[in-house]
């Protein structure tokens, strides 16, 4: 089977000639998973998958009529 | 406030004015809803009134100008006393390239373009790779947005 190729601003590359490392941020709103490829130090491909964990809340008050 | 008004606004169930100023629409159809990015260095947040182009992420891979068109399967509903609101699937950019983003606006391009809400997630950078921002869970806690 043909090793796989990935895309990167060098074009279609072999998977196994670059570096590859992930990150994660954990924030209260959102988790962040992050994808890097570099090649020779140069970052050619990153990508970044968000998980929002909350929305935005509009607080409808009750309030006596006076 | 009765619970079941917070979804119905959502809906357009109610029009407390005579509307003057509101474009006509067809009620059975919902509105087009649209999210766009923007640079860390752009400010929009609660007094955003509309969409604007200004400080918005270039156009790369499958992102154009605008921003993407969001999957709105499930209606709003109302979760305990909260109406809420979640697009249904996620928003996805292919082949995208874009340096230090950190929010998402979400506006109605069948209105005028209004402003619905921001959201931000982080200065993020993407080569040539995927950006994929995931939905809230549908719930009055989570929602994406929750009149609570």
């Amino acid at each position: 089977m043909d090793e796989p190729l990935i895309h990167t601003t060098k074009g279609n590359l072999h998977v196994s000639s670059l570096n590859y490392e992930t990150t994660w941020e954990f924030e209260e709103s959102y988790v962040k998973f992050i994808e890097t490829y570099t090649l020779n130090g140069e970052v050619v491909r990153q990508s970044v998958h968000v998980l929002s964990m909350q929305g935005v809340f509009a607080e409808a008050t009750a309030q006596s009529l006076n | 406030m009765c619970s079941s008004f917070k979804s119905q606004l959502m809906l357009g169930q109610h029009a407390l004015g005579d509307g003057t100023g509101v474009p006509a629409r067809t009620i059975s159809t919902p509105d087009v809803v649209k999210a766009a990015l923007y640079f860390a260095s752009a400010t929009f947040n609660a007094s955003t009134t509309a969409y604007s182009a200004t400080g918005e992420v270039g156009n790369s891979g499958t992102y154009a100008a605008g921003g993407s068109t969001i999957t709105m399967a499930t209606p709003p509903s109302t979760d305990g006393t909260a109406g809420i609101f979640t697009p249904s699937a996620s928003i996805v950019h292919t082949s995208f390239t874009a340096a230090s983003f950190d929010c998402v606006l979400f506006y109605n391009s069948s209105q005028s373009n209004k402003a619905i809400s921001v959201h931000t997630f982080g200065t993020t950078s993407i080569v040539a790779g995927t950006f994929t921002l995931t939905m809230p869970a549908h719930a009055a806690a989570t929602a994406l947005i929750a009149i609570t």
